[in-house]
């Protein structure tokens, strides 16, 4: 029955990365949720390969994938944020709404 | 010769018709400098043709049984619309009649329309009018006679329409052709409902089929209320009169034709009706209903006119009356008989003020006067066509005036206290004009009035022979009544004319009486010289309603049909400039909408599940 237990904390830890995402105002701080987002995904991949798949472990495959992915987007992510800071002097994701209606 | 004439009587029609097109050559816009008078004399000369021809094919099927021809015009499937036409001694000289007044009418109006470029107008629909009547007469057809009446009333429209820069005649045209419009819908609803009922529109086989057929009388009915209600507006008859006395803003040569055979085209059909009438006997007592109140209505307004062309006007709505009276009490022949002679003697009547007007200027009675001495012919013609008119022997009328009373001796003795009344009104009515007009002192309008040009004096006197040779006519025909006379009821008729004519003698030919006239209350005489208020009568029901119910159909198309679709495009567009909101440009929005969506659509996918969860749970 442990299995369930990494699931649940996955999913609190996705729900709390959630709440930061769309709550955030600060810019570097959305990028952050995301990264505890995946890597909520990240646990649930290995609890899953832990448990259901010990043999052949494509779980484990799975999260070194995400892994890499994900530090690429968070460099990407940066860069991003950077350039919108050098344009508009903040990160503030509350001045960032020009591309409207 | 004549038998050849007599097999393309058809062409009669043609004629006037060749003539109205060629006319459009003469236009002001089309030939711009010689003028409209050959447009004239164009139609005068084909309606000479058709006369000519008439007369000889008259000749030719004289004591000869009727013939029939058929021109096929429409065979589609389940309706064959053949025109028939009816060849008889009957419907030959009823052409001939048309015709001959026309030709009198078109030589008086080159008289009358001298002073006035609009002859190719005029006289193209002069020749319309005439094509349409001798086609009218001849098509045995009630389909074919509608169209024709049809045709007639877009014509009387046109015609009354003439000098259209007055607003009198525009309302006047337009009063014409809608009334007689209403009663020709309601005649094309009978046409419509016979069919079916007797398989034909032929009116020899509608009578045959009347003498035996057997349908509910409630049909019966309201198929003869159709059928009258045609020939009432044509008529003039109550309620349908008012557009005769605006048709008066006319021309009037075209006056002439109006009074003598237009409004005789419904009688006509009246007539050939008469046997599908008679199957309901609510239509025969409507008919004589409308006959009488039209008859004693329109006698008693005449006598309260002061405009000359109004004064005759009323006459005719009023003798169609008798002639609603005849039809509706069997008397076709008699009504026949008192068509020809009434037109004879009105058309006389019309051409004699006509001439007076042409250089009186004035049409009103009381400034007219003393015109005896210097306007004879005028005169003579008048006090003609008068006695022609009224039942006065031995003149025209009252040997078909006497037929009807003879008729109604018996068997309706209210209606015969009608016809007297009627007789003695109407002959008082024109004693007053002919005092009026003719008699005492010259007024100032009537102070220099020379007798008219031979243009007018000729029809006019060749008209006034023809009247005079009524009863000759009769007689040949062996149409004089004289072994059926009753002598009673013709001795009342000649008492009641000696009566009208006394009294309007003792009145408006005696100097010493005061002029203007006073009987009876002001209120009274405003009754019946405002023609019983029949404008403000309309105005306030059929105009009105109309017009109510056209501003209700208007507002609701406007608001609530229009609205609704404009509602539509509206909510749209709303729904648009709202739910743009939506894209707020706040990235942690979208993301925000982005996971309503997966946790949707994964609740969506994953309720099978859930539901049986739950139950595992609760359970």
């Amino acid at each position: 029955m442990q299995l369930q237990y990494f699931l649940l904390l996955a999913a609190a830890l996705f729900c709390i990365g959630t709440y930061g995402l769309i709550t955030s105002r600060n810019a570097v701080r959305v990028l952050m949720s995301i990264e505890l987002m995946l890597n909520a995904v990240n646990l649930n991949l290995m609890g899953f390969s832990n448990y259901l798949d010990p043999v052949q472990i494509k779980g484990q495959v799975f999260t070194v994938f995400v892994l890499t992915v994900a530090a690429a987007e968070a460099a990407v992510g940066l860069a991003i944020v950077l350039t919108i800071y050098r344009n508009r002097n903040t990160v503030d994701m509350e001045e960032f709404n020009l591309l409207k209606w | 010769m004549a038998q050849i004439l007599l097999q393309t009587v058809w062409f009669i029609p043609c004629y006037p018709l060749i003539g109205a097109f060629l006319s459009i050559l003469w236009f002001p816009a089309i030939t711009r400098r010689t003028g409209p008078r050959p447009s004239g004399y164009v139609n005068a000369i084909l309606t000479f043709f058709a006369f000519a021809h008439g007369v000889i094919a008259l000749t030719a099927i004289w004591n000869q049984p009727a013939q029939h021809q058929f021109i096929p015009w429409l065979n589609v499937a389940g309706l064959d619309l053949t025109i028939p036409l009816d060849i008889s001694a009957v419907t030959v000289g009823a052409t001939v009649l048309i015709t001959g007044l026309n030709l009198l009418a078109q030589i008086y109006s080159i008289g009358y329309m001298e002073m006035d470029w609009g002859w190719a107008r005029f006289f193209s629909l002069m020749g319309l009018f005439e094509a349409g009547m001798c086609g009218l007469v001849l098509s045995n057809s009630l389909f074919f006679s509608y169209m024709i009446l049809e045709v007639l009333t877009l014509g009387t429209y046109l015609l009354i329409g003439l000098w259209f820069n007055q607003s009198l005649v525009v309302t006047g045209a337009r009063d014409a052709f809608l009334t007689k419009r209403v009663g020709d819908l309601f005649l094309l609803m009978g046409v419509v409902a016979i069919l079916p009922l007797a398989g034909t529109w032929n009116f020899d086989e509608l009578a045959v089929w009347a003498k035996t057929a057997n349908i509910d009388p409630t049909v019966a009915t309201l198929l003869s209320l159709t059928l009258i209600a045609g020939p009432m507006g044509k008529c003039a008859q109550f309620p349908l009169h008012l557009w005769l006395d605006e048709a008066m803003e006319g021309p009037l040569p075209a006056t002439i034709l109006r009074n003598t055979v237009v409004v005789e085209t419904g009688a006509w059909i009246l007539i050939k009706l008469q046997p599908v009438i008679a199957l309901s006997p609510v239509g025969l007592k409507t008919t004589i209903i409308v006959g009488a109140a039209t008859a004693v209505g329109a006698s008693l307004i005449a006598i309260a006119q002061i405009d000359i062309k109004r004064t005759l006007s009323y006459i005719v709505s009023s003798y169609m009356g008798l002639v609603f009276i005849a039809v509706g009490t069997g008397q076709t022949q008699t009504a026949l008989t008192l068509i020809f002679a009434y037109s004879l003697a009105m058309g006389l009547l019309v051409m004699s003020i006509g001439s007076v007007v042409w250089n009186s200027i004035t049409q009103d009675v009381r400034a007219l006067g003393g015109l005896w001495a210097k306007r004879p012919i005028s005169g003579i013609s008048f006090l003609v066509g008068a006695a022609g008119v009224i039942g006065l022997p031995p003149f025209g009328c009252f040997w078909a005036l006497s037929e009807l009373a003879g008729g109604l001796w018996n068997t309706h003795p209210s209606l015969l206290g009608i016809l007297l009344f009627v007789n003695g009104v109407t002959a008082f009515g024109l004693v007053r004009v002919f005092g009026l007009v003719f008699g005492g002192k010259p007024k100032q309008m009537t102070e220099r009035s020379p007798e008219v040009s031979w243009p007018f004096i000729l029809p006019m006197t060749v008209l006034m022979g023809f009247t005079l040779h009524v009863p000759h006519l009769l007689a040949a025909w062996q149409l004089l009544p004289l072994a059926t006379l009753n002598y009673t009821a013709a001795g009342l008729l000649v008492l009641s004319s000696a009566i009208g004519i006394g009294a309007g003698a003792f009145i408006y030919l005696n100097e010493k009486w005061e002029k203007p006239v006073r009987i009876g209350s002001q209120a009274v005489q405003d009754f019946f010289a405002y023609d019983f208020y029949t404008a403000q009568l309309y105005r306030v029901t059929v105009v009105f309603a109309v017009g109510l119910i056209s501003q209700i159909i208007s507002w609701i198309d406007r608001n609530i049909v229009d609205g609704f679709v404009n509602l539509i495009g509206l909510a749209t567009v709303f729904g648009g400039q709202s739910l743009k909101y939506n894209v707020n440009g706040q990235t942690q929005f979208y993301a925000l909408t982005i996971l309503f969506g997966v946790a949707l659509l994964g609740l969506l996918v994953s309720w099978p599940l859930l539901a049986r969860l739950s139950l595992i749970v609760g359970g």
